[in-house]
């Protein structure tokens, strides 16, 4: 039954390969649906696996799991009126990549064993290369290069990391399966050596896929020459699928009692992330690049949250969904841009607001939301991780944090002005389709929504993800 | 009397030292694959009970880190017929030179991690770490997109050495979700070589730097 989750959508990834486009965007769509409701399945029954070694229902992994099915539900939907209007050469490789992606990516949330783990993350990255590759342009070409490259060499050194910790407890002396739910049970039988350098291994690896500096070359390019749908999947799920990774080895590192020394490192990256994209957003010219500096500010912060612990990881936890929701949205918002304006530098957007409303809309409350403005959610995750910095009294990280934070939304505020308001000559070539803008609307809906009401079960499971960090209240 | 392992590890470095000297791809490749061949018999002669299932599996790694990855790359080249140098940013001979000091100083921290196997198999853990650092030392001092992928497969080698070697956990089945990843990444680098050359008419990753800010 768990298996069947990723197994569904691989099935109807290599049958998309081989179908005309039509059917294959109906079948995009139909597949989004069926993972929606499996993963809904999953959430309320929790089922055991039919590999327990390999495969687990945890937690962090169904919280993860379900924001991967609600997006790409979603985004399905918008991909449909996008491939009718964009021209897409080889639509079929498009769309089977897209479902192959959504099965590794399912994986990567199941998966309990640390090698099957890696295994699903290096698999996406395999699975999403033909999207980035979609224009088939010279600078599409070296953004995949890069994608490629650096993120395997990268996601080696976390299988270096994975092995280091199996080494860690054949010194330990200890003998249980290679899961995280048996290692965080066994911690502190292992040796805190070969830990704490499979963790750091596991960290700069897994980091690399996820967006953290200065491993985070490769993201503003691939996420800018990727089509938008695409886009909108790598920044909103697959960051979060690496997050995941770093996430499960930074519990065993908390049940080992090497909280301290993980929840360091972590903050160091977080910190360096954030204060990069500061650096960096002031001279964007292009509106996608903009959006992924933008990731791995969030990045930056979820993996600050999480280093300090307590309240700041459940505040992380929040942030990463509400991101996972609104950054998508955002992306989905540029697609439209794009085909409306056909340029991808800020300079040859304007006037949205007058153009595209209904775009506007969605792009504008996306900014207000991704910015940290109340009554988003991401406002109140930042909040708790702040709180949380001060009652640890990390008082130089947290002014430092709150610094960038200003920074970066003067400067991502004076580009959307710019995209919204200025008055250029610019003329749209196609009208936008509100088939186009409702999964935006939709969500930002869910994640203004969250912020006002959080579902007991949900909440629970949140708490619970975040308990060996010593999350929660 | 030198164990079997030495000998075969004592290979693997020379392969290293002469991926480092060479000036033309096809000897660069040739050199990888011998090292894939060697480091995927090593298991055999470490003493661990091997199943029926561990030889087909270490037979399997053999075939494909010796031949099927190999070729691929080597599928791509011939395709494109590219022009067949290396382009160093670092010389061969700075190369050499530097190949030989990174053994030296492998050999020489290796006895100060104290694990079980190295007092038995003296050369395992300074082949792994010249493996690691010399597939790193590849990805950045060839400008050459196929000298940078052979550079990821050398460093993916010695994480094999690391995990075969001080850790016998993984299931065959994971070692080979791992290898079977490891064959598909090396088939999409082959593919984007082949794109690129179709795109630049060269594989000098000079050409690959528009995007950036």
């Amino acid at each position: 039954m768990v298996e069947f989750v990723f197994i569904a959508p691989m099935l109807t990834g290599i049958i998309a390969f081989f179908i005309p486009p039509t059917a294959g965007r109906l079948l995009l769509v139909l597949t989004g649906a069926i993972h929606l409701a499996m993963s809904l399945m999953l959430w309320v029954l929790r089922p055991e696996a039919l590999f327990p070694v390999y495969f687990a229902v945890t937690p962090e992994g169904l919280l993860s799991l379900l924001v991967i099915s609600l997006l790409f539900f979603l985004i399905s939907i918008y991909t449909t009126a996008y491939l009718k209007t964009a021209e897409i050469r080889s639509e079929n490789i498009f769309t089977g990549s897209m479902l192959l992606f959504l099965s590794t990516m399912t994986m990567v949330t199941l998966s309990d064993h640390i090698m099957v783990m890696w295994i699903a993350i290096e698999a996406t990255t395999l699975a999403s290369a033909p999207l980035i590759y979609t224009h088939r342009s010279a600078a599409s070409l070296e953004a995949t290069w890069k994608y490629v490259l650096i993120c395997s060499v990268g996601i080696a050194l976390a299988l270096l990391g994975s092995v280091f910790i199996t080494l860690s407890m054949d010194v330990g002396g200890v003998d249980v399966p290679v899961a995280f739910s048996s290692l965080t049970d066994v911690a502190r039988q292992l040796d805190p050596l070969w830990l704490k350098t499979g963790f750091v291994f596991i960290l700069v690896g897994y980091g690399t896929k996820m967006g953290l500096a200065p491993m985070h070359t490769w993201l503003p390019d691939a996420h800018s020459e990727a089509p938008s749908p695409a886009s909108a999947l790598l920044s909103g799920v697959l960051l979060n699928c690496a997050y995941l990774g770093i996430f499960k080895t930074n519990k065993v590192m908390h049940a080992a009692g090497l909280g301290d020394f993980s929840g360091t490192i972590l903050m160091t990256f977080g910190l360096v992330s954030i204060l990069a994209a500061a650096t960096f957003i002031l001279k964007q010219t292009e509106y996608k690049r903009l959006l992924a500096y933008s990731s791995i500010e969030n990045m930056g912060i979820i993996a600050f949250g999480t280093g300090i612990g307590g309240l700041g990881a459940y505040g992380a936890v929040l942030c990463l969904i509400h991101h996972s929701l609104i950054k998508s949205s955002l992306f989905l918002c540029s697609g439209n841009i794009l085909l409306g304006y056909g340029d991808r530098l800020i300079a040859g957007t304007g006037q949205l607001a007058r153009r595209m409303p209904k775009t506007f809309v969605a792009f504008f409350s996306g900014f207000a939301g991704i910015s940290g403005f109340p009554p988003f959610g991401i406002f109140i995750g930042e909040l708790f991780i702040i709180m949380a910095a001060f009652r640890t009294g990390h008082y130089l990280a947290v002014g430092l944090f709150i610094l960038s934070l200003c920074v970066i939304f003067a400067g991502f505020a004076r580009h959307v002005m710019k995209i919204s308001f200025d008055d250029v000559g610019t003329t749209i070539q196609i009208e936008e389709k509100s088939i186009m803008v409702w999964p935006q609307y939709a969500l930002l809906t869910t994640s203004l929504v969250l912020c006002f009401w959080i579902p007991e079960t949900l909440y629970q499971t949140i708490v619970q993800a975040v308990a060996t960090m010593g999350g929660g209240f | 009397m030198i164990h079997p392992v030495d000998t075969l590890l004592a290979l693997v470095l020379l392969s290293v030292l002469i991926s480092f000297g060479s000036s033309r791809l096809p000897t660069l490749i040739k050199a990888l694959a011998f090292q894939g061949v060697v480091v995927s018999i090593v298991p055999f002669f470490m003493g661990h009970n091997l199943t029926v299932g561990g030889v087909i599996f270490t037979l399997v790694t053999m075939v494909i880190r010796g031949i099927g990855i190999p070729l691929c790359i080597y599928l791509a080249i011939k395709k494109v017929a590219i022009k067949r140098e290396v382009e160093p940013i670092i010389g061969y001979n700075a190369s050499l030179l530097a190949g030989l000091l990174l053994i030296v100083a492998a050999a020489f921290v290796s006895p100060k991690f104290n694990l079980p196997q190295t007092s038995v198999h003296a050369l395992l853990l300074p082949t792994a770490i010249t493996l690691l650092v010399a597939g790193m030392f590849l990805l950045m001092a060839r400008r050459n997109a196929i000298a940078m992928v052979l550079g990821y497969i050398m460093m993916e080698n010695g994480i094999y050495v690391v995990g075969t070697s001080f850790s016998m956990r993984a299931h065959h089945i994971v070692e080979f979700g791992i290898l079977l990843d490891v064959l598909a990444g090396v088939m999409i680098m082959a593919i984007i070589l082949q794109n690129i050359k179709q795109t630049f008419d060269d594989v000098d990753t000079a050409h690959l730097r528009t995007l950036k800010e």
